[in-house]
C-alpha cells in the first residue's frame, strides 16, 4: 500500500487517540441517550416544530382558498413555489455528490460527513417535493402527474420538462433513500446490540434487517453499496439538468440559455456544500465531534464551495456577455432590466452573495476560520435562493407585451410556507441527529489506523 | 549516482526520437499537401486550416489544463504523465505562430470581417467586439496568457528536478488555482472568436464549456497514446501501472460523457426553443448530407466509446485503452469538422451540402506534424517524469529498482 505523501493533505482526516472502541462509543452514545443532547438540540427541535406549525397553517389556508392566496398572477405565474422547489432540490445535491462521486473517486474525507449529508439530501428533497404538490392546489389529485392508462384518456405532455421532473425527482428520492438506508444497516445493527432499553432494541433490530456482520453479509453489502453509488452518480447531474430544462427549453429571455444545465448543476452542488457546512459546523461544535469532522473536511468542503461558486459566477458573466452579444433586443432588455429594473437590488445582492463572497475562500486563513466560514455558508445559502428568485421573477415580470407588465410581491402565505418548509427540514434533521448514528461508525473505523497516537 | 544520471536523461529515449522524426516526416508531407491545396482551392484551404488548427490547439490547451488540474488535485494518476502535459503545454508558442494564416484569411473565414458586413444590423451591433483590431489584440492576449502560464508552470516544474518538490510545489498550486479560472475565461472567448463568430448571428452560452471539455478530452486521449508509447521507457516502466491506465481511462470516459452531455443539452434547448436566431445552426447540420455526420457523432463519439469504456477490462488493458484513445482522437477531428465546416462552406460554390475534399485533411496533417515534432523536442530535453516526486521514489523502490 502506498502511503499518502501528498503535501496537499496535511490535515488529518481523524483526530488523535481514536480506537475502534472509542469511535463506536462516541457515536452510539449520542443515539442511545448516554451522551445527553446539548441544549442546542432542544432549541433547534422546538424552533423547527414551531415553524413547521406555520407550514401546516399555511397549507391549510392554501387548500381552503386556492393558490390565489399566494402573490402569483399573470405575468408572474411562477413564484415562490418553483423558487423554493429548485432551492431545496439544489441543496440535496451535495449529499449525493459526497456519497456517490467521492466514493467512486476514493476520497477519504467523504467518510464521516457522508451520513448526515445524505440525510440532508433526503430531507431537502422532501421539502422540495412539498412545493409542486402545494402548487397543484389539489394535492389529492397529484397522481395525475404520472402517466397511467385512465378512463379520461388524459396523458401528461411528454415534451414538457415538468413531466421529466416528476420522473427525475421521484427517482432521485427513491435512490437516495435506498442508498442512505443501505449504508445505515451495519450501524443500525451496532445500535441494536448496544441498546439496553427494550423499545430501542426492538426498533433498531427491525431496521437492522437481521444483520449479523458475517463475511457474506459484508461482501453483499459492499457490492450493493457500490452499485447504488454507480446509480446515484448520474442523478447528481440529471436531476438539476432536468430542473434547468424547466426554464431553458422555453423561449423566455433569461431562461432560454444553453449554459443552463451545467450552470444549474454547479449551482446545486455549490448550495449543497454550503448547507453541509452550515449544518456540520454547529453539529461538530455542540456534539464535540471535532475528531471526526476535522479541519480537513471543513477545508475540502470550502474548496468545493469555491470551485462550484466560480462556475456559477462564470454563468452570470456569460449571461451578461451573450445577452449583449446576441443583439436580440429582448435578451438585452432582460439583462438591463435585471441590473437596473425594479428588482435590481435582488440582482446586486445575488452578485454580492454568490459572486464576491466566495472569493474569500481563496484564502486559507478564511477556510480555517470556523465562525467566518459559517457566516459565508449562510450568505451562500441566501445567494442561491436569490439566484432562483432573480431567474424566475425578473424574467416573467416583463412580458413580451408591455401592457402585461406587472410586479410580483410574495404574500404572508408565501413566506409562512417557505419558512415552514425550513422548519420541516429542521425537525427531520434534529430527530435524525438524536436517533440515527449521524456518522458512519464502521466507515470511520477504516480511518482509525490513521489516528495519531499521542 | 549512475541511476540518477540515467533518469535525468530519460527523455532521450529512442521512442521519443522516433516520434520526433515521424512528426517531421508527417509535417513535411502535410505542408506539401497544404501548398498543393492552397493552389488548388485557396478558400477551401483556409477553411480546412481553421479546422486543423483548432484541432491541435485543443490538445495544447487541454495539456495546459490537465497540468493545472493535476497540481490542484494531486491525484496519483497524474504524476507519470505530467511531463507529457507540460511538453504539450509548451507547444502554445508554436500555435501562436501558426495562428497567422487565420488572421491573413480573416475576411474569408469570418463574415463580419468582410467588406460591407456592417450593413447587417446585427453584425453592426456587435462591431464593438467583433472588429479586426480588437480581435487581433484578443488573440495576442490569449497567446501571451497561455504561453506565459505554460512557461511559468513548466519551468517551475523543471526546477523541482534539481531543487526538490517543495517549496516550489506551493508556487505551482498557487498558480494553478487562478490559472484555471483564467483558462476558463480565455478558452471561452477564444472559442467564441474563432469558432462561433464564423456565423456572426448565432450564439450559444454553453459554447465555452463545450470547448473546454473537448480540449480536456482530446488531451486525455492524446496522453493515453503517448503513455502507451513510452510504457517501456525508464522510469515510466515503473511509474506507469495498470492503475494509472485505469484512472486515465476513467477520465477519458468522464470527459466523453461530459462532451455528450453538453452537446445534447445545447441541441435540446435550441431545438425546443426553435427560434429564428438559433435553429438555423442545427438545421444546416440536419440536412444536406450533414445528418450522416451528426448521427456518426452520436454513435461513435459517444455511444460506442462510452459502452466500451464502461468495463473495467478495457481501462486496465493498456493495449485496448490506447485503441479507444486513438479512436477518440479521430472523432475529435470529425466533431470539430462538424462544428465549423457546415457554417464555413454554407455559402461556398458547392452550397450547404456535405462535400468533403482531400484538402480538408492537409492542414490537419501539416500542423499536426509540426506539433508532434515540437512536442517531442520538448519531451526529449527533460526527464520523462518529475524526478523528485516522492511517488517516483516509491515506484522505483517498490518494484526493486536500483540494480
Amino acid at each position: 500500500m502506498a502511503t499518502n505523501v501528498s503535501p496537499l493533505q496535511s490535515e488529518p482526516v481523524i483526530g488523535p487517540n481514536q480506537t475502534y472502541g472509542s469511535v463506536t462509543d462516541k457515536i452510539a452514545n449520542i443515539c442511545l441517550g448516554k451522551q445527553a443532547p446539548p441544549v442546542f438540540w432542544y432549541i433547534g427541535l422546538l424552533t423547527g416544530l414551531a415553524l413547521m406549525g406555520g407550514l401546516g397553517h399555511g397549507a391549510l389556508w392554501l387548500f381552503l382558498n386556492g393558490v390565489g392566496v399566494w402573490g402569483l398572477n399573470i405575468p408572474v405565474g411562477w413564484g415562490f413555489a418553483i423558487i423554493n422547489f429548485v432551492w431545496w432540490i439544489g441543496i440535496g445535491h451535495a449529499g449525493t455528490l459526497i456519497s456517490a462521486i467521492l466514493l467512486l473517486f476514493r476520497q477519504d474525507w467523504r467518510t464521516s460527513i457522508n451520513r448526515f449529508a445524505e440525510a440532508m439530501t433526503l430531507f431537502a428533497v422532501s421539502c422540495a417535493g412539498l412545493f409542486p404538490l402545494l402548487h397543484v392546489g389539489r394535492p389529492w389529485l397529484a397522481f395525475w402527474l404520472m402517466p397511467y392508462p385512465n378512463t379520461m384518456n388524459v396523458w401528461p405532455q411528454f415534451r414538457s420538462p415538468l413531466v421529466w421532473d416528476v420522473f427525475a425527482v421521484s427517482t432521485y428520492a427513491t435512490v437516495s433513500a435506498l442508498f442512505w438506508y443501505t449504508g445505515l444497516i451495519p450501524d443500525l445493527a451496532t445500535m441494536r446490540d448496544r441498546a439496553t432499553g427494550k423499545v430501542a432494541k426492538t426498533i433498531y433490530g427491525i431496521f437492522a434487517l437481521g444483520w449479523r456482520g458475517s463475511a457474506r453479509h459484508w461482501e453483499r453489502y459492499e457490492i450493493a453499496y457500490l452499485m447504488l453509488a454507480g446509480l446515484s452518480t448520474p442523478l447528481v447531474v440529471s436531476v438539476h439538468t432536468v430542473v434547468s430544462f424547466d426554464f431553458a427549453v422555453s423561449v423566455i429571455p433569461g431562461w432560454h440559455a444553453t449554459l443552463f444545465p451545467p450552470y444549474f448543476v454547479a449551482g446545486a452542488i455549490y448550495s449543497g456544500f454550503a448547507m453541509v457546512l452550515t449544518l456540520a459546523i454547529p453539529v461538530r461544535y455542540f456534539w464535540g465531534l471535532e475528531d471526526f469532522i476535522t479541519m480537513r473536511h471543513i477545508d475540502a468542503m470550502a474548496k468545493v464551495t469555491l470551485a462550484t461558486g466560480l462556475v456559477v459566477f462564470y454563468g452570470y458573466m456569460m449571461e451578461v456577455f451573450f445577452g449583449w452579444y446576441s443583439q436580440n433586443e429582448y435578451e438585452q432588455f432582460m439583462i438591463l432590466n435585471r441590473m437596473s429594473g425594479p428588482y435590481a437590488p435582488m440582482y446586486w445582492m445575488l452578485i454580492f452573495c454568490n459572486g464576491l463572497t466566495p472569493q474569500l475562500l481563496w484564502f486559507k486563513k478564511v477556510r480555517f476560520n470556523i465562525p467566518f466560514l459559517f457566516v459565508i455558508s449562510l450568505i451562500v445559502n441566501v445567494g442561491m435562493w436569490l439566484e432562483r428568485f432573480v431567474i424566475v421573477v425578473t424574467s416573467l415580470h416583463r412580458d413580451f407585451l408591455p401592457s402585461s407588465w406587472d410586479m410580483y410581491y410574495p404574500t404572508f402565505w408565501d413566506w409562512i410556507i417557505y419558512i415552514g418548509s425550513i422548519g420541516q427540514f429542521l425537525v427531520f434533521f434534529f430527530l435524525f441527529l438524536r436517533f440515527v448514528p449521524m456518522i458512519a461508525i464502521f466507515e470511520v473505523k477504516h480511518l482509525v489506523p490513521l489516528s495519531k497516537k499521542a | 549516482m549512475a541511476d540518477h544520471q540515467e533518469l535525468a536523461n530519460s527523455g532521450q529515449a529512442p521512442e521519443v526520437a522516433s516520434l520526433q522524426t515521424r512528426g517531421m516526416i508527417l509535417g513535411g508531407i502535410g505542408l506539401a499537401l497544404c501548398a498543393a491545396g492552397y493552389m488548388a482551392d485557396s478558400a477551401r484551404f483556409f477553411e480546412a486550416y481553421l479546422v486543423g488548427y483548432l484541432y491541435w490547439l485543443a490538445i495544447s490547451l487541454g495539456c495546459l489544463g490537465w497540468t493545472m488540474i493535476h497540481h490542484l488535485t494531486d491525484g496519483n494518476w497524474g504524476f507519470p504523465v505530467r511531463r507529457v502535459w507540460e511538453s504539450g503545454a509548451r507547444t502554445i508558442w508554436l500555435m501562436a505562430l501558426l495562428f497567422i494564416p487565420i488572421l491573413l484569411a480573416g475576411d474569408h473565414l469570418f463574415p463580419w470581417m468582410a467588406e460591407g458586413a456592417l450593413e447587417d444590423h446585427i453584425i453592426a451591433g456587435k462591431a464593438g467586439y467583433l472588429n479586426t483590431t480588437f480581435f487581433s489584440i484578443r488573440a495576442l492576449l490569449y497567446f501571451v496568457i497561455w504561453g506565459g502560464m505554460a512557461l511559468i508552470l513548466t519551468s517551475t516544474s523543471y526546477k523541482q528536478d534539481s531543487e526538490g518538490p517543495e517549496p516550489l510545489g506551493v508556487r505551482l498550486r498557487l498558480t494553478s488555482g487562478p490559472g484555471l479560472l483564467i483558462m476558463a475565461i480565455t478558452v471561452t472567448f477564444s472559442a467564441t472568436d474563432w469558432a462561433m463568430s464564423i456565423d456572426p448571428h448565432w450564439f450559444s452560452t454553453i459554447w465555452g464549456f463545450l470547448f473546454a471539455a473537448s480540449d480536456l478530452l482530446a488531451a486525455m486521449a492524446f496522453t493515453i497514446c503517448i503513455a502507451k508509447m513510452l510504457e517501456h521507457c525508464p522510469p515510466l516502466n515503473k511509474a506507469l501501472t495498470t492503475d494509472t491506465f485505469h484512472d486515465l481511462g476513467n477520465l477519458l470516459m468522464a470527459f466523453t460523457m461530459l462532451w455528450a452531455y453538453m452537446s445534447f443539452s445545447q441541441f435540446l434547448i435550441i431545438w425546443s426553443g426553435n427560434t429564428q436566431e438559433e435553429a438555423p445552426w442545427y438545421l444546416l447540420r440536419m440536412d444536406n448530407g450533414w445528418i450522416i455526420i451528426s448521427v456518426i457523432l452520436i454513435v461513435f463519439h459517444f455511444m460506442i466509446p462510452f459502452t466500451v469504456l464502461l468495463t473495467r477490462k478495457t481501462k486496465r488493458a493498456a493495449n485496448v485503452l490506447v485503441k479507444v484513445a486513438i479512436f477518440m482522437l479521430m472523432m475529435r477531428f470529425i466533431d470539430l469538422y462538424w462544428l465549423t465546416m457546415p457554417t464555413l462552406t454554407a455559402h461556398g460554390e458547392h452550397g450547404a451540402g456535405f462535400h468533403p475534399s482531400w484538402i480538408d485533411i492537409a492542414p490537419w496533417l501539416g500542423v499536426g506534424g509540426l506539433w508532434l515534432f515540437f512536442f517531442s523536442m520538448q519531451l526529449r530535453e527533460r526527464p520523462l517524469t518529475p524526478l523528485t516526486d516522492p511517488r517516483l521514489q516509491q515506484a522505483l523502490e517498490g518494484t526493486g529498482g536500483h540494480h
